[in-house]
């Protein structure tokens, strides 16, 4: 759904009170409600921005992407870096068939 | 004299006329008192309501009962004023107009069903006849294109296999008339003149000198700005595509450029005094603002140096 903010001589309004705000219109946990894209029109006063809300924690999990997830905290990040992946790779290449697998990861090969 | 043989010639008809009458009004006095007996005691159930076919040759018939009784009256010279039949008959009309719409939504129905009893082709007991077809929905074009394959190949398909195989096909668009292009370098100034003109007529001294000079009551519209930009306009289009779709679009320098041009341009007293150019209706020779930005011409562009400069003048 998209929503509108309307917040005359006050500055933008937080997400998260828009969330919260939203819970106690739908009448549902804030929990199941996702937001993204607020962004305030030239002169303030008002806010546009998309907004779901899932009828279970489970639906909302299997639809949302993972970074949306990440911001509730529902979803944690591998933390593998991406030049460590692309040095791995490149390792890789040099490599062939089933020793692939057992090229290692750390900076062992010198 | 010739007058009482008349009457004489008369009298027996008169005689027999009369007893008739008497008959057959107590042939009806007996029938509905029949009726009314049926009636109350239930033998006409009408809980689900009557026919809708039936009730309107009811209100048709009573319309006709009372149109009739008030012929009589008039023509034996009583008065229309507050006469019962006159409220009834409006009753009716109205009724019958309401109904209307109904009938409008019955009429394929009713036509089909008189049609059949007509001509008797269809048997009566064949309900199946008026059930839709869902395979008189399928493209009959891409049933023959199956049918040319299938001369081709020579096999015999299943009609199951007939259907998949036409809903996988490409979609062609389908090839209209093609249509010679034949404007030349006389309509295209006709045409643009034309524009230029009706530009000039909302041009805002038009429109002030048309106040001016009109009995009309002068209009205080919140209006919006009648003269769109392009940039609105595509404005317009960003917003509610990403509406719709629920994404936020990326916008490009050049894109911030451009907006940020075309606010300067809004916000700047710029219209207090600059026109727009009614050149197209006094006949003069178009004169552009020197402060406007002219009509760019899109410069030819080399194909050298393109794919090595391509990326820097995306910039």
């Amino acid at each position: 759904m998209v929503i509108d903010v309307f917040h005359p001589k006050k500055a933008t309004v937080t997400k998260t009170e828009i969330w919260r705000k939203l819970a106690k219109m739908f009448k549902t946990i804030p929990d199941v409600i996702f937001m993204f894209g607020l962004r305030t029109h030239f002169g303030g006063g008002k806010t546009t921005g998309f907004g779901m809300i899932y009828n279970s924690l489970d639906y909302a999990k299997k639809n949302e992407p993972k970074h949306k997830l990440a911001r509730h905290g529902l979803y944690e990040k591998k933390k593998t870096l991406r030049k460590q992946l692309k040095e791995r790779k490149n390792r890789m290449k040099k490599v062939g068939g089933i020793t692939k697998a057992k090229v290692s990861a750390g900076k062992k090969k010198e | 004299m010739a007058a009482r043989d008349v009457l004489e010639s008369d009298l027996p008809n008169a005689v027999t006329l009369l007893k008739n009458l008497q008959e057959q009004v107590m042939a009806v006095t007996a029938q509905v008192q029949a009726l009314t007996k049926k009636v109350q005691a239930g033998a006409f159930p009408t809980e689900k309501g009557l026919s809708f076919l039936e009730v309107k040759d009811q209100l048709l018939l009573m319309y006709l009962m009372d149109l009739s009784h008030l012929i009589l009256d008039k023509a034996s010279g009583g008065s229309l004023q507050g006469h019962a039949a006159v409220l009834r008959l409006i009753e009716i009309r109205t009724v019958l107009e309401k109904i209307r719409p109904l009938d409008q939504k019955l009429k394929y129905q009713i036509d089909k069903l008189v049609k059949t009893a007509v001509t008797g082709s269809l048997s009566e007991n064949d309900p199946l006849r008026f059930k839709p077809h869902p395979a008189n929905m399928m493209s009959k074009l891409s049933s023959e294109d199956e049918e040319e394959d299938e001369a081709e190949e020579g096999q015999s398909e299943v009609s199951g296999k007939k259907s998949v195989k036409g809903a996988s096909k490409k979609y062609v668009p389908p090839r209209l008339v093609p249509v010679h292009y034949d404007e030349t370098e006389a309509e295209r100034e006709k045409k643009r003149l034309e524009r230029a003109k009706k530009r000039a007529l909302s041009s805002s001294v038009i429109r002030e000198l048309k106040e001016q000079y009109s009995d009309a009551p002068e209009e205080i519209r919140d209006a919006r700005h009648p003269h769109i930009t392009r940039q609105s306009q595509e404005d317009q289009h960003r917003i509610n595509y990403e509406e719709s779709m629920m994404v936020r679009l990326s916008v490009s320098k050049r894109e911030k450029g451009r907006r940020k041009r075309a606010d300067i341009m809004s916000s700047q007293l710029h219209s207090l005094t600059h026109f727009s150019d009614i050149s197209a209706l006094t006949g003069g020779t178009p004169h552009l603002d020197e402060d406007q930005n002219p009509v760019k011409k899109r410069k030819k562009v080399s194909k050298k140096g393109r794919k090595k400069r391509g990326f820097r003048r995306r910039r």
